[in-house]
């Protein structure tokens, strides 16, 4: 066998001297952790948005969709504005998982995982819009095509807002499918790992008996590309129905056939951006900056870039037609959406969507972190005031200036928008703390072919597959241990000599937390067994931060204390 | 998950079957029922606001409803003799009214008065009440017979609320046809 050939263009898609065994503890790490207080108070936060969401629902299905900003000419807004915008962004997942997969990038691997879940979680919050902005909520069955007592009144198939129904629950039951049959490698390598029965048990369940036998990693495969063969005609065909809501009518400003197309790039480019916001916090919160890497980061403001230039394109097609087509209400449309009383809104879409991708072609910019977190969410404030100018402006102003109106939402349009993006939030950080955020099983399959070290190793000719330490990469995170004797000294003091003589070592891998590495380092110093540890209070660990250069607050946060109690009985 | 399959399976059945033994003499519970109770007052519905608690009143005495010819003989012997000398029938005599005369005559006259209007009425023949003339044997016009429809007479009671005007005249018409054959 020659050795494996990859362009050394390539960058490495794995910072670091990385094992397989590296990967599997830094990707359970978060989930065999404990949550720390950053969490609590974010998810604080968005439980009580989330609270304050539901109360704002109950208080408009309780009283009246009359309790909304709504009125008889503007009769969308911000339900379906957000509607539109929460199926927006459910794109990326999808896109990144399935299109990316077909298109072999391996790129995806890193962040497919989490893109996916958040498909899922904003799928959940598009899904409730159609439901709560229903007048009489308690009838939405009617929408489904089931056999019934009025002499089986069915649904009449022509209405792009019964294909809608079809559509998000295709696209989330077959991306639930698609992310769950995804996680079974990955949670079977938590239910391996889990120590305490609880969690042995749950991700027993979840894993489905995944023992990982050839034939299972055939078909899984073969799965794999089914799912994504059928996921990407999907990702397209869904957010056409939603644009078709629009394209369908007979309003000036929403008649238009660029909307399919034009509303799928909108999504990507939501759906990228949005991706981008989480990762860049997931990937600083949960240490895994060797995965999700600056490349990644890169590589979606180059897909933002790129669809949002799709999306100028639109705006100024768009443009071009109603000046081109001499119909003087779709030339008023346009008019009015520049210069009416809607402008700011205009001007916030233009400059967010067309004007801030257009930065990602300076390669200083797009490798910057933080200017990219900055355009994330400004892509995403652009694309809400998308969908809102779409729908208001065309609404307010249309065929008869008697019926020409304007709309301003109430504290329960904007408290319900408020809930969904808690309710969003909820759903992920419970999500990053039970879930495997990367896909290991495939980020394994990358490693020895875009790993760092091993490119190095190939790139100094040698034959593939490297050894897992042969040359050092530029930024490995090894070990040091200070020499300081007189800390180790007083460490050892509380916790006890341990003598090779007499005991016997334990394996201080299987606290959380502790890899083969961290372990050597542990012995280096003294500490062999699970008494020691568990001797540990707030002293010891602040000693042994002093002596340890990296995992600075670790053994804290992971109760490795409590843990070896534990392991120790 | 075989028990689990049965478990459904059998609380599916039970809850099938909870419909037979629901209160049938109390009216069903319903779902949501948003339009079901009418809001407006419905012509036979009770009503709170009136003293006799229902919706429909009377009208006022005197007044004449657009389409209404009000009926000028008094409800006496002297109205009936008045009647049955001057009243007469405005309808022109034919198939269509005859026919309708039959078909009123036959819903609301046949169980006493008989088919054939001879007093043999089916109450008759079961004996639930005698002393019903054939017609045959009265002196009777069309003003009298009218009159009687409108106002009844001894033992028969005012058939104006079942009947209209125009129906009036034609049971009529199709009475003193029948006597005419009873003549015979």
């Amino acid at each position: 066998m020659s050795s494996h050939y990859e362009a050394p263009i390539r960058r490495p898609l794995i910072i670091g001297d990385k094992s397989y065994h590296d990967i599997t503890v830094e990707v359970a790490a978060p989930v065999e952790g404990k949550a720390n207080k950053l969490w609590w108070t974010a998810f604080t936060i968005a439980l009580l948005a989330f609270l304050w969401g539901i109360g704002s629902i109950i208080y408009t299905i309780g009283t009246g969709i009359g309790v909304w900003g709504l009125n008889k000419t503007v009769g969308w807004a911000w339900d379906i504005t957000n509607f539109v915008w929460w199926v927006g962004i459910g794109h990326a997942g999808t896109l990144i998982s399935a299109v990316l997969l077909l298109f072999r990038q391996k790129w995806r691997m890193g962040i497919n995982r989490s893109a996916e879940a958040m498909t899922i979680f904003s799928v959940v919050q598009a899904g409730l819009f159609p439901v709560i902005h229903m007048g009489r909520v308690w009838n939405a069955h009617f929408v489904l095509p089931i056999p019934n007592q009025f002499g089986t009144l069915w649904t009449n198939f022509n209405s792009p807002l019964l294909w809608d129904v079809f559509a998000i629950s295709t696209y989330l039951s077959v991306s639930l499918v698609f992310w769950w049959t995804g996680l079974l490698p990955d949670f079977a390598m938590l239910r391996d790992r889990a120590v305490r029965p609880f969690q042995k048990k749950i991700y027993s369940l979840l894993s489905f008996g995944w023992t990982g036998r050839a034939k299972d990693w055939q078909r899984f495969e073969e799965v794999s590309l089914v799912l994504a063969g059928l996921a990407t005609p999907l990702v397209l065909s869904v957010h056409t129905i939603v644009s078709f809501d629009f394209a369908t009518s007979i309003i000036p400003g929403w008649h238009t056939t660029i909307f399919p197309p034009y509303f799928v790039a909108g999504a990507v480019f939501s759906g990228f951006a949005m991706v981008n916001t989480l990762l860049i916090i997931m990937r600083k919160v949960s240490n895994l900056e060797a995965y999700i890497t600056k490349q990644h980061i890169e590589l979606m403001n180059i897909v933002i870039m790129i669809t949002g230039s799709i999306v100028g394109c639109a705006y100024i097609t768009e443009l071009f037609i109603a000046w081109y087509s001499g119909v003087e209400y779709e030339q008023y449309a346009f008019l009015n959406r520049a210069t009416g009383p809607y402008w700011w809104a205009y001007l916030l879409m233009m400059s967010c969507n067309v004007f801030s991708p257009q930065f990602m072609w300076s390669k200083k910019l797009r490798t910057s972190i933080t200017f990219s977190f900055i355009i994330s969410i400004v892509v995403n404030i652009g694309m809400w005031f998308e969908r809102f100018v779409i729908i208001v402006t065309s609404l307010h102003r249309d065929y008869l200036p008697s019926s020409w109106t304007m709309f301003s939402p109430t504290f329960v349009d904007i408290g319900i928008y408020v809930g969904t993006i808690g309710f969003f939030f909820v759903l992920f950080l419970l999500y990053a703390r039970t879930f495997p955020v990367i896909a290991q099983a495939e980020v394994k399959s990358i490693l020895k072919s875009s790993g760092e070290n091993y490119k190095l190793h190939r790139d100094a000719g040698g034959k593939n597959p490297a050894p897992t330490v042969t040359k050092s990469a530029i930024n490995v995170k090894t070990e040091t241990v200070v020499d300081s004797n007189a800390n180790k000294n007083s460490l050892l003091g509380t916790l006890g000599v341990f003598d090779k003589e007499t005991q016997t070592a334990d394996d201080l891998k299987l606290i959380s937390g502790v890899g083969p590495k961290l372990e050597k380092t542990l012995n280096t110093i003294g500490i062999y067994s699970f008494e020691q540890v568990s001797k540990m209070t707030d002293t010891e660990y602040d000693l042994l931060d002093s002596i340890l250069d990296s995992f600075k607050g670790r053994a804290k946060r992971d109760d490795w204390a409590g843990q070896a109690k534990n392991l120790k009985k | 998950m075989k028990n689990i399959l049965k478990i459904t399976i059998v609380l599916v059945f039970l809850f099938t079957l909870s419909s037979c033994w629901s209160d049938k003499s109390k009216p069903n519970y319903q779902y949501m029922p948003d339009m079901y109770k009418s809001v407006g007052y419905e012509t036979y519905s009770e009503n709170p606001n009136y003293a006799n608690g229902m919706t429909t009143q009377l009208p006022v005495d005197g007044t004449i409803a657009r389409g209404k010819v009000p009926y000028d003989y008094e409800n006496s012997n002297e109205g009936y003799e008045a009647a049955k000398l001057n009243s007469k029938n405005l309808l022109e005599v034919n198939e269509a009214n005859l026919s309708n005369g039959k078909k009123m005559y036959d819903i609301y006259c046949i169980s006493c008065h008989g088919k054939t209007g001879a007093g043999d009425g089916i109450l008759v023949q079961r004996d639930k009440f005698l002393g019903i003339p054939n017609y045959k044997d009265r002196d009777i016009t069309e003003g009298s017979i009218y009159h009687v429809i409108m106002y009844g007479r001894n033992m028969m009671g005012s058939h104006s609320s079942q009947l209209t005007a125009q129906e009036r005249w034609q049971v009529t018409m199709y009475v003193q046809e029948l006597r005419t054959e009873l003549l015979k």
